[in-house]
């Protein structure tokens, strides 16, 4: 039996076509009805052009492409050997930026997607006030963002050589603030407890708040041990917090952008990548196995890949950045220098890869700089990592996650797990 | 020694219109009218409160979000919420008397019925106006408007969303105000952007309920003039919903993304006067685009002294000297983001030392892009005059600012060059 069903609520739609057997999903179809050629309109424009147009690609994480971009070029430039040497200065505050970013798309994520999903699935309507929580704790932490990057979304504060800003006491003391803020209401809504006492803890069954009510549903729906895919995991973005690497039965901290291969898919306007020919999962939960996060290293033994797994991994990870971004803030040195690059080379010939940590997994541009212009840029999104239907080998990610769920909507519900955007797909 | 080297023409050219400069920074910019005389808002004021009247009347459409009731769960209390009123009044333009009227205005949102569909997009527009932007009373507003439709934020999904968007348009026709995020793709047969389970394309979907609405609101760059994807060579030849909608009122909230600040306000204006707001000949609100961001700039003293950043990172970017030479448009975009601001007011691009990319103005993609400034770029004067507004003259006006800045930039490098020769 083939069923076709239509996934909105996502930045841009996607299709997904399931094959059931025997009552159960066998093999699912993922496709983006959707496509505007920003690799294409990116070429032969001047090289700092990409800082501009490529946040553009996402509204939701549109910072990570501004760092991306920017990290391409610099790479670029280091290689040929115009040194560039970030102050600390600048690498926290691109941190801090893009930590915010991460922070408020998972908010986003558990209110207005994950959770009133869940609840649907019980035949429980949402309730109202996930949308105030969602904008409320997502304004909020973007506010902080803006501080330094002037807007969000769409910001240009980077600049090859560091960030245009120059934050004084006062905007440092207003950033602190919200965060604060945001972790109060972390730990009034979304845990229950105090960040201290959610460290001291050894279960999930111990947690409360909104987090509480996921983990309850999903195992009141018998949902936690489903969406296993393959455990491969890769995370390629360099960060303080990050490590890279990639587990495949065993860790490796030897990766290479050499090995990604991106392949044009049949029926969709997305491209599937692959490491070394196989599907890997990025995102917070990739980022958690790589940086071995004992409390997930202890779920991963008893659930594997499942939907409970990549849930925790998100909010856990929210909660961690949120620790992380105010010992940035406190540690900020403000009278370094925002930009040692003073000036920037005009007609340069750079080849240069970026790679950052974005809400869904590992973002990467790559731009190849001939007279100062784009011969070539090239973006993979994490969501292509996930949400490609896979090769001829194997299924994609979500695609094999879904395999083996007993209904549609169980099988949607294991797709939002990995945090679906159709724009950034198929850009 | 900066970069800019000009040549003897450009030289030139700045001594030979330093005039026309000195005219265009010294007259009154844009050509709105703040002032109509009592005649005019005696009426206005008897319009508007038959029209609230007749709204108060109306059943709420979509009443899961009590206004008072969100107010005070968010701690806001009545002394923000008419602080917030007045602060719109005075941004629609009309006169403090206005502001009871603007306050009730907000409290029978929820009788206008806002569909809100999204094109060729990246979705920023509705992130920046539902979710994480937006002066706080300005996001309650939003978070109750009846939303009749909006894939984001409805409880149903899928083939059920569908239908409930159906029913929206049917039950609704003639009265819902249309909202579109995103560009057209017309390549392809549209088939670039396909929407639903028939696989409708963008420019078909957007006809049909355009054709239902009372007005359309193209909200963000690409939905006004096609935005990114429209950028060349247009893989998927997008274009803006004015270049396909015809036989129905159309305001563009250009900007990328929008400010929410100005959404509100087409709302409101809407609401309260069941008008849509005055319009320049891009279709824009004059009171969100009748001036430019140049005008208000909290830089714009170093620019008028001949401050400039000349390198990221330099002592002018310490001092917050003017980005012109680092290729901010401020100087040629209509916008109030200099007023309103960003993220609850937070900051702003050039309030981080940025500058600003021109992403209100048409073309801004191909034409502005980032950091070439004006005086280098290849931009041609206009026919008449320099002073002309937008209104009356289009994107004449633009180039013409251009122009005259780039003389500007000129004749300050000029005139500091010979104060150091004059040094040594």
């Amino acid at each position: 039996m083939k069923v076709k069903y239509l996934i909105e609520k996502i930045e841009g739609e996607a299709e997904l076509e399931f094959d059931f057997k025997n009552g159960l999903v066998d093999n699912v179809i993922i496709s983006f009805p959707f496509y505007r050629g920003i690799e294409e309109i990116l070429k032969d424009r001047d090289a700092m052009d990409a800082l501009v147009i490529t946040p553009r690609v996402c509204g939701i994480c549109n910072h990570a492409h501004l760092i991306a971009s920017v990290r391409a070029i610099e790479n670029g430039l280091n290689k040929a050997g115009i040194n560039i040497n970030l102050t600390q200065k600048a690498i926290s505050l691109r941190e801090f930026t893009l930590s915010c970013e991460i922070v408020h798309s998972h908010f986003k994520w558990f209110y207005l997607v994950a959770l009133p999903q869940l609840l649907n699935l019980d035949g429980i309507e949402k309730p109202d006030n996930y949308i105030l929580k969602a904008s409320w704790a997502s304004t909020n932490i973007v506010k902080a963002l803006a501080i330094f990057s002037g807007q969000w979304p769409h910001a240009s504060y980077a600049v090859p050589g560091g960030v245009s800003c120059d934050p004084t006491y006062e905007d440092i003391i207003q950033a602190e603030a919200l965060v604060d803020e945001v972790t109060r209401f972390v730990e009034n809504e979304l845990i229950g407890m105090s960040i201290d006492e959610y460290h001291k803890t050894k279960e999930i069954s111990n947690i409360k708040g909104d987090m509480s009510t996921i983990f309850d549903m999903m195992s009141k729906k018998n949902i936690e041990e489903k969406g296993k895919s393959y455990d491969r995991f890769i995370v390629f973005g360099e960060h303080q917090i990050f490590q890279t690497g990639q587990y495949n039965k065993k860790y490796s901290n030897d990766i290479s952008f050499a090995h990604i291969k991106e392949q044009i898919q049949h029926n969709s306007k997305a491209k599937s990548v692959t490491y070394k020919d196989m599907c890997y999962e990025v995102g917070p939960l990739a980022r958690a196995i790589i940086a071995k996060n004992d409390f997930v290293l202890n779920l991963h033994n008893k659930y594997k890949d499942s939907t409970l797994i990549r849930v925790y991994a998100r909010l856990d990870e929210t909660l961690r950045l949120l620790m992380y971004m105010k010992s940035l803030l406190a540690n900020l040195n403000v009278k370094e220098l925002s930009c040692t690059l003073a000036k920037m080379p005009k007609a340069f010939e750079a080849n240069g890869v970026g790679m950052v940590e974005a809400a869904r997994g590992s973002l990467i541009h790559q731009s190849i700089i001939k007279d100062g212009k784009i011969q070539k840029y090239n973006i993979i999104t994490p969501t292509q990592w996930n949400l490609s239907s896979g090769t001829q080998k194997e299924a994609g990610v979500a695609a094999q996650a879904m395999k083996g769920s007993i209904s549609v909507e169980e099988a949607t519900f294991v797709f939002r797990t990995f945090d679906v955007c159709s724009v950034c797909t198929t850009h | 020694m900066n970069d800019y080297s000009f040549t003897k023409k450009e030289c030139d050219m700045g001594k030979d219109t330093m005039e026309s400069v000195k005219k265009l920074f010294t007259t009154q910019s844009a050509k709105v009218d703040t002032n109509r005389g009592g005649e005019y808002y005696t009426d206005l004021y008897e319009t508007c409160r038959k029209r609230l009247d007749e709204l108060k009347a109306l059943p709420v459409v979509n009443n899961k979000l009590d206004f008072q009731q969100t107010i005070m769960d968010e701690g806001l209390d009545r002394r923000d919420f008419l602080k917030w009123a007045s602060a719109t009044t005075a941004m629609l333009m009309l006169p403090a008397s206005f502001t009871p009227l603007v306050a009730e205005a907000a409290q029978v949102m929820n009788r206008v019925p806002v569909i809100w569909i999204e094109l060729s997009d990246c979705a920023g527009n509705s992130e920046a106006l539902l979710r994480s932007d937006g002066p706080k009373i300005d996001k309650i507003v939003l978070d109750i408007i009846s939303l009749e439709f909006h894939e984001t934020l409805q409880a149903a999904a899928g083939h059920q969303a569908e239908k409930q968007l159906e029913e929206a348009i049917e039950h609704f026709k003639g009265k819902y105000l249309l909202f579109v995020e995103g560009a057209v793709p017309l390549g392809m047969d549209g088939q670039y952007g396909t929407i639903g389970a028939k696989a409708e394309t963008f420019k078909d979907h957007l006809l049909r309920l355009a054709s239902g609405a009372a007005a359309v609101i193209a909200v963000g760059s690409c939905a006004t003039y096609g935005g990114i994807p429209a950028a060349a060579p247009n893989p998927t030849q997008s274009v803006g919903v004015m270049d396909v909608v015809s036989g129905k009122p159309i305001i563009n909230i250009p900007a990328c993304p929008a400010n929410p600040a100005n959404m509100v306000g087409v709302v409101l204006h809407y609401v309260l006067t069941g008008k849509i707001p005055e319009l320049d000949s891009l279709l824009r609100p004059k009171f969100a685009f009748g001036y430019r961001i140049h005008d208000n700039c909290e830089r714009r003293a170093h620019f008028d002294a001949g401050e400039y950043v000349e390198e990221w990172g330099d002592n002018g970017a310490k001092n917050n000297f003017c980005l012109y030479k680092m290729g901010c448009k401020g100087p040629m975009t209509f916008n109030n983001c200099s007023i309103v601001r960003y993220n609850e007011a937070v900051n702003w691009p050039i309030g981080v030392g940025r500058g600003c990319i021109g992403c209100s103005e048409p073309d801004f993609w191909d034409k502005y892009a980032y950091e070439r400034p004006m005086a280098n770029a290849n931009i041609k004067a206009p026919t008449g005059g320099v002073e002309k507004t937008v209104d009356e003259f289009g994107l004449a006006l633009l180039t013409a600012a251009g122009i005259g800045i780039g003389i500007h930039a000129v004749a300050s490098a000029v005139a500091g060059k010979k104060n150091s020769e004059k040094d040594a």
